[in-house]
């Protein structure tokens, strides 16, 4: 089977470009999520889309599994091989096609890391919103098909905001392409949006041309400490209700805070219950208003101290430290388990009292962090790998988690994405009747069912 | 099957698999693929302490070699696993007997003989002997690395010129990191200690290599790279490093030990800036592929990662490359020779020396 497999598949891309070596396979079995692993038979490194549909013309006929990966940083098993067969690595696709100054747009391949596509936009003085914590590891393709958000959403809106085109072959091995340059084409259903967040279930994404905008003039950053994270909820609700709608609205708490310190070392309080860390960008002026008018309703909601960051290169640490939140929390236990759960804005206190509660009951160890300004919260589990007990404890934890939220009018993931991970509560939060359609959807692009099986609508 | 555990657990499962480190690992860049990024290769340790990889397996004989050992990845990793004591532990298993490169074997039993490395002062003459100047309260001695002894006897003559309170113990052996890092861990923490051991006060080292290994042995406090120590010492230089009457141009190559190790960045650059116009090339701080026995074992490999930079040197318009480290003043020499370029290559001990230091 597997010598059959590599064959075929060294036909379509040459023997280099192929693994079949369990080493390779044990290499490919997991993405950044813990407590889910799964060999595939084959990993393999198309060049080109054509190959793409090759490979998947070859899995249809033969029904073999595929399963899409960028750099496998997702952080829902979105890319573990549940059920064997092909990794489909796009790491080679990684090439930038074009940055235009003219249309405000980039084409690029998708295994463009997406601090790269941001990088050549700054080059051209341009900007590439979507920021995912992952930014410097993730690739673009990977961040198209969870749709991710990252530390600018509220201003900025997340990687669906900026998807204008995309290129992707279907299971059945049709090259399409979807929109295109254009900022408005209501021709047809909107299969960008469709394929955008559909975690590789749907089509393998190979391109995709994205929205830019100018580069603004300036940023600015601050830090708030507050008592509690109700403090801090309620400075967030204030700040939003008074008309600013800043860059960035993160927030840590105490122990995150303890955690990213320890890492970074750069002075953060550890005697507070909560760090709220706001930016802005746009025109001098405007930053440096907002950031006062910020700064003075952080102080009227009770914050224990308000700082502007002084230079760029202290923003750019703040913002950095924040991004690592999650590996630093593994400092204090090598198992992590990170959720996802979004609340409206005004619910974040809310929510995150649930959860303190719910850690409580369960006695466990629960670390968040997230987006304020989304209500995106980042609750984290820290276990000891080894207490199968308490794993099992952290599972029901998030189950109520994932209820709380729900009832909360709120979301089981803002931005990570569903994958083999939150799959058993999907239902919960779209209904049967929607569960089924996304079953039919996904019938409809893949009728062997080989794309990424055990996730949505499979 | 060979016994377990053969890592120790709190460092392998220190991991999240985040992947944060890919972008900083040279083999990543080179092949794009997982098993050669530091991420895949932690999944592979795991996969050889559990089982699910056989012993004998050629993925990890192949990915345990392929590693520069540059611990570039360690500066980026927030969930700090110290990835470079988990490939000393690997190799040490799977760097066994006659499985450890043949010029890994001669050179770790030329260094570990005094007699040999006594021979090698008939061909070169190095600096040795007591402090020339006023005895310092605490005494300093200065480490005379292997491959410095051999090739390199001027960097250490160069010291005692700019620092001649620096005394040069005799019979010093080898610091034990060729050992730890080509399969013998052990042995590389017991010559670390015994050197330690043998050297009065604090030690000075002329490469960065061998200071990130004594450092961990021997505790960090004991052991001064030698730009460290110059810029505590208050070393000021006498004059300027000149070329055809105009200020030097130069720049500075990161040892990667010193810097991802001992997170030492600053000195050398200062020290350059002291006494010519410093140029930071870009890429710095990535490995110039020298890695210590690297160059020797997996030439190929490593002149794929040196390639890159020796573009990078050519076109920043140098009239020196200065290193901390003698595996990369050779490396970069050697590279640079084969280019015929006109950039000269020097250890900082000597570039500060030709300042009248």
């Amino acid at each position: 089977m597997t010598a059959k497999l590599a064959e075929a598949l060294a036909g379509i891309v040459g023997p280099e470009h192929v693994s079949v070596e369990p080493g390779a396979l044990a290499a490919h079995a997991r993405d950044a999520t813990p407590l889910f692993d799964a060999m595939p038979q084959a990993v393999v490194h198309p060049g080109s889309a054509e190959e793409v549909a090759a490979i998947l013309r070859y899995a249809t006929a033969e029904g073999v599994p595929v399963v899409p990966r960028g750099a496998g940083s997702n952080l829902c098993a979105g890319t573990v091989p549940l059920h064997g067969g092909i990794v489909l690595v796009l790491t080679r696709l990684n090439r930038i096609l074009e940055v235009s100054r003219d249309e405000l747009l980039a084409r690029v391949q998708t295994g463009v890391p997406t601090a790269k596509l941001a990088a050549a936009a700054a080059e051209a003085g341009l900007l590439y919103a979507p920021d995912p914590g992952s930014h410097t590891v993730s690739t673009v393709g990977g961040n198209v098909a969870t749709c991710a958000g990252g530390l600018r959403g509220l201003k900025y809106g997340v990687t669906r905001n900026y998807v204008l085109g995309l290129e992707a072959v279907l299971p059945t091995g049709e090259i399409i392409r979807t929109g295109g340059r254009l900022w408005k084409d209501v021709a047809g259903y909107d299969l960008t949006r469709l394929l955008t967040g559909s975690e590789g279930t749907l089509a393998v994404i190979t391109e995709a041309t994205v929205a830019l905008l100018p580069k603004p003039e300036t940023t600015g950053t601050g830090v708030a400490y507050f008592p509690t994270l109700a403090d801090a909820s309620r400075a967030v609700t204030a700040v939003i209700a008074s008309g600013i709608v800043p860059a960035t609205l993160e927030f840590l708490d105490q122990k995150c805070i303890a955690a990213v310190e320890e890492f970074a070392g750069l002075g953060l309080r550890a005697d507070a219950g909560a760090l709220l860390l706001f930016g802005d960008d746009g025109q001098a002026a405007t930053v440096e208003g907002n950031l006062a008018r910020i700064e003075g309703i952080c102080a009227d909601e009770g914050a224990l101290e308000v700082t502007l960051a002084e230079d760029v290169a202290r923003a750019d640490a703040l913002l950095a430290a924040r991004r690592c939140s999650l590996p630093a929390l593994s400092r204090l236990g090598s198992l992590t388990v990170l959720e996802d759960v979004s609340v409206p804005r005004h619910r974040l206190a809310g929510m995150v009292a649930r959860i303190d509660e719910i850690a409580a009951a369960h006695d466990l160890l629960i670390a968040t962090f997230g987006h304020a300004g989304d209500g995106n919260l980042h609750p984290t589990c820290v276990l000891d790998p080894d207490d199968g007990e308490a794993i099992e404890r952290c599972h029901q934890a998030f189950a109520e988690i994932f209820s709380a939220a729900i009832a909360l009018d709120g979301t089981i993931t803002g931005e990570h994405g569903v994958g083999a991970a939150k799959l058993p509560y999907l239902e919960e939060r779209l209904g049967g009747d929607q569960v089924a359609l996304l079953g039919r959807i996904k019938r409809a692009f893949d009728p062997a069912g080989i794309l990424n099986p055990g996730k949505l609508g499979s | 099957m060979t016994e377990r555990p053969i890592f120790d657990k709190d460092l392998l499962d220190r991991c999240i698999s985040c992947g944060f480190c890919l972008p900083a690992c040279p083999t990543y860049a080179m092949t794009g693929k997982e098993t050669s990024s530091p991420r895949g290769r932690i999944t592979l340790m795991r996969a050889l302490e559990t089982g699910r990889l056989d012993d004998d397996d050629p993925t990890l004989a192949e990915e345990s070699s392929f590693c520069l050992g540059c611990r570039a990845c360690e500066t980026v990793c927030p969930a700090g696993v110290q990835y470079g004591s988990l490939l000393e532990q690997w190799r040490d298993h799977q760097w066994q007997g006659r499985r450890r490169p043949w010029i890994a074997r001669v050179l770790m039993a030329v260094v570990s003989r005094p007699a040999l490395l006594r021979l090698q002062r008939l061909v070169r003459r190095h600096a040795s002997g007591p402090a020339r100047a006023a005895a310092p309260e605490a005494p300093v001695s200065l480490m005379l690395g292997c491959v410095e002894r051999g090739l390199y006897p001027g960097v250490s003559r160069a010291v005692r010129r700019l620092r001649p309170e620096v005394s040069v113990p005799a019979g010093q052996g080898c610091c034990g990191a060729l050992h730890a890092h080509n399969g013998d861990s052990e042995g590389g923490a017991r010559l670390a200690r015994e050197l330690g051991g043998r050297l009065p006060g604090t030690i000075v080292t002329t490469a960065g290599g061998c200071a990130a290994h004594l450092a961990h042995h021997v505790g960090r406090d004991r052991v001064k790279e030698l730009s460290e120590y110059l810029t505590e010492a208050g070393y000021e230089p006498a004059g300027q490093v000149t070329v055809d009457g105009r200020r030097a141009r130069a720049a500075l190559q990161d040892s990667c030990h010193l810097r991802n190790g001992l997170g030492v960045t600053r000195p050398p650059r200062e020290l350059i800036a002291a006494v010519a116009d410093y140029v930071e090339l870009p890429g710095a701080g990535d490995c110039c592929g020298a890695a210590g026995t690297y160059a020797m074992v997996r030439p190929a490999d490593s002149r794929a990662v040196l390639d890159p930079k020796l573009d990078a040197i050519e076109a920043a318009d140098l009239d020196y490359l200065v290193t901390v480290n003698p595996g990369c003043l050779r490396q970069l020499q050697q590279g640079l020779r084969r280019r015929r370029s006109r950039v000269k290559v020097v250890h900082l001990a000597e570039f500060l020396a030709l300042a009248g230091g």
